[in-house]
């Protein structure tokens, strides 16, 4: 399925969303970014994640980055949203479970950084560096350059993947950690479709992950554009609340 | 694939400007593989970390020097690539260019050096065309965010 178009925002756009937040402004905004989104998902292709996960991630990120945009900041809303996808693009490869191709050590090793990196920041209120990594894993710093570097060739994860601290993943599973903290959107995400009407998902996946215009869904599933719109609008903002509610 | 670090004393950019201190260089060659980009990565990572960076902003060192190795190639895939990374305390600048004698393939370029653009504009603090070892080629710099202690 072709990416669609990337247009050009007009910045008057952006501050009348921030001034009134109006839905339909706001779709129109995501709507007009969407190209973006598919062009830094593809990016990451060739990982071991489908286009289409990645797309929906890349998705979720922009939708943020619309209400988080500030225009009186002086940034392009492109320069904003490309660093906020990107940034969540990186933590869904990061925050996956390993499937890849490394030596074993790298791969226990890259598990340990994920924690390590998690409970360094919060007690240094910063990200680590690559030297605070290496003290506190007990591993050399070329060694923890390897698996980060390593790290970016992610597959689709296992729920047996191996976890250092528990064994496997699926044994961590249920237990409250400093993960939770900062869980994926795209994590949240599934559960919060999860809880849509089917109809609803099928609609956000058409919309968001396909590209297709509100026309186009509308002949696909034989409603009209208008309810289309509305359903879209109602969809969101369901999601929004849930992510308020995690 | 050649790796050279060496103590630069020049006055130029590459010397640290507030302690005089030589800045170590590093220049890396590599044929123009995909395979071989994980070593440019790797390089830089090291680099970085010894500038100080922390691992969010050598994640976003290791996707931009992808990305200025895209727009050097413009799609060649023959010949070498020359990188040169010099570091200052909360610093690295990072050179490009292309060395051999394919012309770039012109097909999705725009797009694509349009999109390497639009990634260099969100994850570094400067970018843009220049001038490696008398031929043109791409640099960027980033510098470490203000620490909060």
């Amino acid at each position: 399925m072709p990416a669609p178009k990337r247009t050009v925002t007009t910045e008057p756009s952006f501050a009348e969303f921030a001034a009134t937040r109006d839905p339909r402004l706001r779709e129109s905004l995501v709507e007009a970014h969407l190209g973006l989104a598919h062009q830094l998902a593809r990016r990451f292709a060739n990982r071991g994640e489908s286009h289409e996960d990645l797309v929906q991630v890349a998705s979720v990120a922009l939708i943020h980055a619309v209400d988080r945009f500030d225009p009186d900041r002086g940034f392009e809303f492109s320069t904003f949203a490309t660093r906020t996808i990107l940034g969540e693009l990186k933590r869904h490869f990061r925050d996956k479970g390993w499937a890849v191709r490394a030596p074993r050590r790298i791969q226990e090793l890259y598990l340990e950084l994920g924690a390590a990196t998690d409970a360094l920041a919060q007690e240094l209120g910063h990200p680590p560096t690559v030297p605070e990594l290496a003290a506190r894993t007990g591993a050399s710093e070329e060694a923890v350059l390897e698996a980060m570097e390593a790290g970016q060739a992610y597959r689709a994860t296992s729920i047996d993947a191996p976890d250092r601290r528990e064994g496997t993943i699926a044994s961590r599973l249920g237990q409250i950690d400093a993960g939770f903290d900062r869980a994926d959107n795209h994590q949240m995400l599934g559960a919060a479709l999860a809880q849509l009407p089917e109809r609803e998902q099928q609609i956000l996946r058409l919309r968001y992950v396909d590209g297709l215009t509100q026309s186009q869904i509308a002949e696909r599933i034989g409603v009209s554009q208008m309810h289309v719109s509305r359903l879209l609008t109602a969809s969101i903002a369901r999601l929004r609340e849930s992510f308020a509610e995690t | 694939m050649s790796v050279h670090v060496s103590p630069d004393t020049s006055d130029s950019d590459a010397t640290d400007r507030g302690t005089q201190v030589p800045v170590p260089h590093v220049e890396l060659v590599l044929s123009v593989e995909d395979d071989l980009l994980v070593l440019a990565r790797l390089t830089v990572s090291a680099v970085a970390s010894r500038a100080g960076f922390d691992v969010e902003e050598i994640e976003d060192l290791r996707l931009a020097v992808d990305e200025l190795c895209l727009l050097v190639l413009r799609g060649r895939r023959t010949g070498r690539l020359v990188l040169a990374m010099a570091i200052e305390p909360g610093r690295i600048d990072i050179w490009c260019r292309y060395d051999g004698t394919e012309d770039p393939r012109d097909a999705g370029a725009e797009d694509e050096s349009d999109l390497s653009q639009r990634i260099l504009d969100a994850l570094v603090d400067e970018h843009g065309p220049a001038m490696l070892d008398g031929r043109t080629g791409a640099h960027l710099c980033k510098q470490r965010a203000l620490a909060d202690d």
